[in-house]
């Protein structure tokens, strides 16, 4: 009783949890048996969804995986250094630094998005500012609609969500683990490999799985600054529920994006254990 | 001399990230001053009319007005829950209470276009629901709440515990020794944290687009007007955006005296 009565301030939490969350994505799982004809869903079960979503999608989750882990991969190894440079070399500066990170991290998702197609656009910022100063005289097309837009813009709202756990597992080395290794007879750069490595990896593998899952299942990026090359699946997915009318196809795209990312993350992890064990 | 091609590097690295975080939302404020219609240089002279314009839309205020009660109803409910449950988390072993903060986390881990349909589908087809406001502030709820609850968490983690068992040695009811001894001691934490909760919500486009319904948020407005036309107030109102937001972080990190 008085146990029970201990954990009464969770329940609402829990509750929240369940019926807005964990509920859903069961009941969404199931959604991906069933099939949907002329817009009406039927409830029967069926694995058509996913043998269609692999005929048919199987390339597009195969480039948004490539994009996702381009994406991670930068986005991963920009917040290591960067944190890095807030925890051990910025000294005074590291505050302001850390500041700023938070500024953009809970602000302009959207708003990053359409910045950065305002800035690439043919006839966007950087176009403009290039024919005015007299660099070049036709706007180019070399800056949107490509890969390389995509994995910018990614990269640039994800940043900051990625610096945080870096900077989490970085601030809970001790100076005088580092000072004590350095006693011990290592030099700079292996005392980074042997103490502070190793005791980062959990929150690298945390910015990394991050970045490549919103990465992953994002589909504004895509819509606004990709191209005929870069299709992500979380376009096709989008449409299935705002145009197509087909949820049920539509779930079975989000599951099997969802394990072919868990597998990308997991295979990520055992490489960077055993990277840094070495 | 080592040394000092070190720091120039760091220094320049630390400037570049810097200014690829920022100047993206530096160049769309400035734009939304510019009498340009395109957002492109030359800007033009300065002018406040994209924002005259904006503002005496109705379909703004409607937005507005829709993005001010979702975010203030998300920032109560899920400070006060998110709060509860933190509380509790912090009294218990990291080996318990670890796995269950990372169990609430997960929403925020996953991509919100997931959260967003799982949630759509569950309210139509199974529960037969009409969308509105109130199953956004929902589907918000369930991205916030982590939030709040992670850093009530770390706050409560370095708390003296015995503070309030000596209130409760002296006779005050649970209630009674939270709101005369913890909440004194931790109320800046929990106002920084309600205050991150509303910026999240006055952000999120995603979920709020699929469980709306119809009407608008001003970020489903700033996604209409991006889609459907280049007007030229879609700066304007990504600017008011950028300025809710963060403006609430910076209070966040204020109120909570933020120290890294």
């Amino acid at each position: 009783m008085t146990n029970l009565r201990r954990w009464l301030p969770v329940a609402p939490a829990a509750l929240i949890y369940l019926s807005a969350f964990a509920l859903p994505v069961l009941f969404f799982f199931v959604l991906s048996f069933w099939s949907a004809r002329a817009m009406r869903i039927r409830r029967d079960f069926t694995f058509d969804n996913y043998i269609e979503t692999w005929q048919k999608y199987a390339d597009v989750i195969g480039s948004t995986i490539v994009i996702a882990l381009q994406t991670a991969v930068v986005t991963t190894v920009i917040a290591f250094a960067f944190a890095y440079l807030i925890r051990f070399r910025a000294g005074r500066f590291g505050l302001p630094l850390l500041f700023i990170t938070l500024l953009t991290l809970f602000g302009g998702y959207l708003v990053k998005i359409y910045a950065w197609k305002a800035i690439l656009g043919r006839e966007g910022i950087l176009n403009s500012a290039l024919q005015t100063i007299g660099l070049i005289d036709e706007p180019l097309n070399i800056f949107i609609y490509n890969s390389g837009a995509v994995i910018a813009t990614l990269t640039h709202f994800l940043l900051p969500l990625a610096v945080l756990p870096i900077y989490g597992s970085l601030r809970a080395i001790e100076d005088d683990l580092i000072e004590a290794a350095r006693d011990l007879g290592a030099a700079r750069r292996q005392a980074f490999r042997d103490v502070v490595l190793p005791l980062c990896q959990p929150g690298l593998l945390t910015a990394f799985a991050l970045s490549f899952l919103i990465a992953a299942g994002d589909y504004v990026t895509p819509r606004f600054v990709g191209g005929t090359g870069t299709a992500m699946i979380g376009d096709f997915i989008e449409q299935q529920f705002s145009l197509r009318f087909d949820w049920p196809m539509g779930s079975a795209m989000s599951f099997s994006t969802l394990a072919a990312s868990v597998l990308v993350i997991v295979l990520v992890g055992l490489a960077l254990r055993a990277g840094v064990r070495r | 001399m080592n040394a000092r091609i070190s720091l120039a590097i760091w220094s320049l690295f630390g400037a570049a990230v810097v200014v690829f975080m920022l100047t993206p939302l530096v160049l769309l404020v400035l734009f939304s001053f510019g009498r340009n219609a395109l957002t492109a240089f030359p800007m033009g002279g300065l002018t406040f009319d994209w924002y005259r314009k904006l503002l005496t839309n109705d379909t703004f205020w409607g937005a507005a007005e829709n993005s001010a009660i979702v975010a203030l109803s998300v920032g109560v409910c899920s400070t006060a829950v998110g709060t509860m449950a933190a509380l509790v988390l912090a009294r218990l072993p990291g080996r318990i209470s670890n796995p269950l903060l990372l169990q609430l986390g997960a929403p925020v881990m996953l991509p919100a276009l997931f959260i967003g349909v799982a949630l759509m589908s569950t309210l139509r087809l199974a529960l037969d629901l009409n969308l509105g406001l109130p199953t956004v502030v929902l589907g918000h709820l369930v991205i916030t709440q982590p939030f709040v609850i992670l850093i009530v968490h770390a706050r409560m983690v370095g708390f003296d515990h015995a503070l309030i068992e000596s209130a409760r040695d002296l006779g005050a009811s649970p209630l009674q020794a939270f709101f005369t001894v913890t909440l004194p001691i931790v109320r800046a934490t929990i106002v920084g944290a309600g205050l991150i909760a509303v910026a999240v919500s006055l952000d999120d486009f995603i979920i709020t687009f699929f469980t709306i319904g119809s009407g608008n948020t001003i970020p489903t407005l700033v996604w209409s007007m991006v889609r459907t036309s280049l007007d030229p107030s879609i700066n304007a109102s990504a600017t008011i955006l950028i300025a809710l937001t963060m403006g609430m972080t910076v209070l966040a990190l204020y109120f909570s005296r933020y120290r890294g």
